[in-house]
């Protein structure tokens, strides 16, 4: 069983350093220069002009909602980390433990929010403008997975609770 | 718990130790322990059948119900 945790543990940490390369190499990519520009516009703006409606608080918000997909992509790799704390507890033996039980949860949260929050922020991407959102597309793309995923992992969370209550009973049978 | 364990009573009545009777009925010390105080869930026939013959005594010699 330590073997079997140990090549999981090491297929986790390449999985999360990959992610996170991909991630960090995304924002590298990012043009950042786009902030810089909406500053000067502060600076310049016609005072008169709607703030909702200018170009520029457009095409800013376009930005931000941007900078907003990477940061839920880095809170995809925070949930991906809790599987390295599940193995820990595997490896020390306390396999149905309570922490395992919250981690669980914590996965399934954050997996499920990550789809939700992504679905959102596409949709407001779509509507500014610069990109197309169809719903049934976007549902239809590899990253909803998540939801079922996020789902599997809260039915795991139950059932760990009642393998908790059951090995607890049976510690206590004599 | 309405179920009161008087293993103390009749060790004490037989002159034994704990561990001694951990010992005849093959259990540890710790389990014995927790069959004493009461925090056990279940007892298993085979351990009550063992402690009946080590202490010579009836399964209704140890446990008794008492209402809450």
């Amino acid at each position: 069983m330590k073997d079997n945790t140990n090549i999981l543990t090491i297929m986790t940490w390449v999985i999360l350093l990959s992610l996170a390369s991909i991630l960090l190499n995304d924002i590298r990519e990012f043009d950042f220069n786009q902030f810089k520009e909406f500053q000067s516009w502060a600076k310049f703006a016609d005072k008169n002009e709607s703030w909702f409606t200018s170009k520029n608080a457009i095409q800013w918000s376009y930005y931000v909602i941007s900078a907003g997909l990477f940061i839920w992509r880095g809170y995809l790799i925070y949930g991906f980390s809790y599987f390295l704390s599940i193995l820990k507890e595997i490896e020390n033996g306390d396999y149905f433990s309570n922490n395992n039980i919250k981690y669980f949860k914590k996965i399934g949260n954050i997996f499920i929010w990550y789809t939700i929050s992504v679905l959102v922020l596409r949709f407001l991407l779509a509507s500014i403008g610069k990109s197309s959102f169809n719903f049934f597309n976007e549902l239809k793309a590899e990253f909803t997975f998540l939801i079922p995923a996020g789902l599997a992992f809260y039915i795991l969370a139950e059932i760990f609770k009642q393998a908790k209550k059951t090995q607890e009973e049976n510690d206590l049978t004599i | 718990m309405p179920i009161i364990v008087n293993l103390d009573r009749i060790l004490a009545e037989r002159k034994m130790k704990s561990k001694e009777l951990a010992e005849i009925i093959g259990i540890t010390t710790a389990n014995l322990s927790i069959l004493k105080s009461g925090k056990a869930k279940a007892v298993r026939f085979s351990t009550l059948e063992a402690i009946c013959k080590a202490l010579d005594c009836q399964p209704a010699d140890i446990l008794e119900y008492v209402e809450d």
